[in-house]
């Protein structure tokens, strides 16, 4: 298994060595985005209004809704472009099992998108004047949305394992991330996905609360619950397309 | 006898209505090349399919060296292989890449995986382009490399659908040479086919398929006997008596729609005796493809 892992890692970090400009064009990208946004509430605030603190949260957040939006879509985009290529079959032959192998891939893409978010991090720091100086404690409620937005990965990926053309419904998703990372972390909202570690981590951030481990660990079971939850539906997904022979192109 | 490497019983699978395979039986042994022979959309790569756990079937069950590979993932580890229409390789990763990275998710540790795709490149002279991504790599040399690819963990049972369609006229000697040569080594292989000269070069045994159904299986040598010399399609008016019919079956004649006589101008000659005086509809030569010419008569297409 460490094997896998290992050669996953490789396998994506090649992609980004040979693949440089993609890399940037990401990059590029997703800080062009906030970095208008930031702009464009400046305009809307005046001139002279000072974002202070909360810029450093909002940029953080921001972050955050990238990392998980990419655990969120990652194995979806991958099965749909595998499906097309003519790879999946092959990937879907390991002795590993297709669950056990995109798990691995899942934590592999932590390392990959963890470098492309550190870079974008960096990018809009230079340009908005932001300095991140959080706790690393931070980190712990952040993994626990990423487990969450594995989960729902899972769940979203067995719909392209199955009907493959799902890139509306990934593109609508976006903004149902962007709620659930919103959501306060009170009452019933705590049962939704993502929304008591986004919570957790804002109040960190936003109010310099500590870390409060009762909440860390429920939103770690959040996390794992609905990782659970994706895996299931993942597995089921499986035996339905090999069911009706779903592996290959269209 | 050796225990046989994978063996299917009864395999079964239906699309919506289309029934693509009905009952498919075989058994592979160690060092043995079974050829699955049939008209394209005769059910070969569904069956391959299923053979390979990447295809649930219906009714029926599949043993890959005792285990079933639907229940047990770990069985794929004694199988490789090559699918149709497929890809099967990165193409943004080089050879080397792509047989490392294959080997490994295959169950190899990582330096095993290394070293096992180097002496793989070397032994089938792709050790210069080790590192061309594969997109860059001729269609031949594409198609080399996803043999290796389902090589890489050395695997007992090689699966290979239509291992040689699409190459130039070199390539696929050396390919059939590999294949045979993995057969030497002890390897168990099915290969899938649509035309009956690959499956004479290269098979022990062979197995035509049609709408689903393997309608003969029997030794490459039996098969050839059954297409060598002169073949005549002879069809009548009317079906022909049960006195006529069993004198026809007694000279060798097979078929019961279109009649399919083997031999030379006399034993054609012979039949039409044994028919005298019935009306005749047809008598032709039959020159286009034999296996077409055959399953006409057998399938009753
Ligand atoms: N996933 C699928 N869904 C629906 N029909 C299929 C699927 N796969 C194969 N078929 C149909 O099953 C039949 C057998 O196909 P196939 O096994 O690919 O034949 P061959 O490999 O012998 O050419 C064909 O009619 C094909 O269209
Ligand atoms: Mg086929």
């Amino acid at each position: 298994m460490l094997d896998l892992l290992l050669v996953e890692v490789w396998r994506s970090l090649l992609a980004l060595r040979r693949y440089p400009l993609e890399l940037l064009g990401a990059v590029v990208t997703l800080s062009l985005i906030f970095y208008l946004l930031f702009l464009g509430a400046r305009f809307l605030a005046g001139p002279g209004v000072e974002f202070g603190g909360r810029l450093e949260a909002v940029l953080v957040g921001y972050l955050l809704w990238t990392f998980t939006l990419s655990a969120y879509n990652g194995l979806s985009f991958g099965l749909m472009e595998e499906a097309q290529t003519g790879t999946l079959e092959q990937v879907f032959l390991t002795p590993y099992g297709p669950v056990r192998l995109y798990l691995v891939r899942d934590l592999a893409s932590l390392f990959t998108q963890g470098l492309l978010v550190f870079l974008i991090a960096l990018v809009l720091m230079a340009l908005t004047g932001a300095r991140l100086s959080f706790t690393p404690q931070v980190l712990l409620p952040f993994l626990a949305v990423l487990l969450g937005g594995y989960g729902l990965g899972f769940a979203v990926g067995s719909l392209a394992l199955l009907y493959k053309r799902i890139g509306q419904l990934l593109g609508l998703s976006q903004f149902l991330l962007l709620f659930l990372l919103q959501a306060p972390g009170e009452g019933l909202f705590r049962l939704l996905p993502l929304a008591p570690g986004a919570a957790l981590a804002r109040r960190m951030l936003a109010e310099g609360a500590p870390l409060d481990p009762a909440t860390l660990f429920l939103s770690f079971l959040n996390g794992l619950a609905y990782l659970t939850v994706g895996l299931f539906l993942f597995r089921r997904a499986v035996r339905l397309a090999k069911g009706r022979g779903l592996l290959h192109g269209y | 006898m050796e225990r046989p490497f994978l063996e299917a019983q009864g395999l079964h699978k239906r699309f919506g209505t289309l029934e693509a395979v009905r009952g498919v039986s075989l058994a592979l042994r160690p060092g043995e090349v079974l050829a699955f022979l049939g008209k394209n959309g005769a059910g070969k790569t569904t069956t391959v399919k299923m053979l390979s756990g990447l295809l649930l079937p219906d009714r029926g069950e599949v043993r890959l060296l005792g285990k079933d590979p639907f229940r047990d993932p770990w069985a794929l580890k004694h199988l490789g292989a090559v699918l149709e229409g497929n890809r099967n390789t990165y193409w943004r990763l080089t050879a080397l890449e792509n047989l490392v990275y294959f080997g490994v998710a295959r169950g190899l540790r990582l330096a095993a995986a290394r070293k096992r795709a180097l002496a793989l490149l070397e032994e089938y002279g792709l050790l210069e382009k080790a590192h061309t991504e594969v997109r860059h790599l001729s269609r031949g040399m594409q198609q080399k490399l996803a043999l290796l690819q389902a090589l890489v963990h050395d695997p007992e049972v090689l699966l290979l659908d239509e291992p040689t369609l699409g190459l130039d006229v070199e390539t696929s000697l050396q390919m059939r040479d590999k294949i045979r040569a993995l057969a030497r080594g002890g390897k168990a292989i099915l290969l899938t086919t649509h035309q009956l000269e690959v499956a004479e070069a290269l098979a022990h045994r062979v197995a035509i398929v049609h709408r689903g159904e393997v309608v003969l299986e029997e030794s490459k040598e039996a098969l050839l006997a059954r297409f060598a010399g002169e073949h005549y399609v002879l069809e009548l008016e009317a079906p022909p008596p049960p006195g006529v019919l069993a004198r026809l079956r007694a000279l060798g004649v097979e078929g019961e729609g279109p009649f399919l006589v083997r031999g030379d101008g006399e034993a054609l000659w012979r039949v039409l005796e044994a028919l005298k005086p019935l009306p005749l509809k047809k008598v032709a030569k039959a020159e286009a493809d034999l296996l077409e010419v055959f399953l006409k008569v057998v399938g009753r297409a």
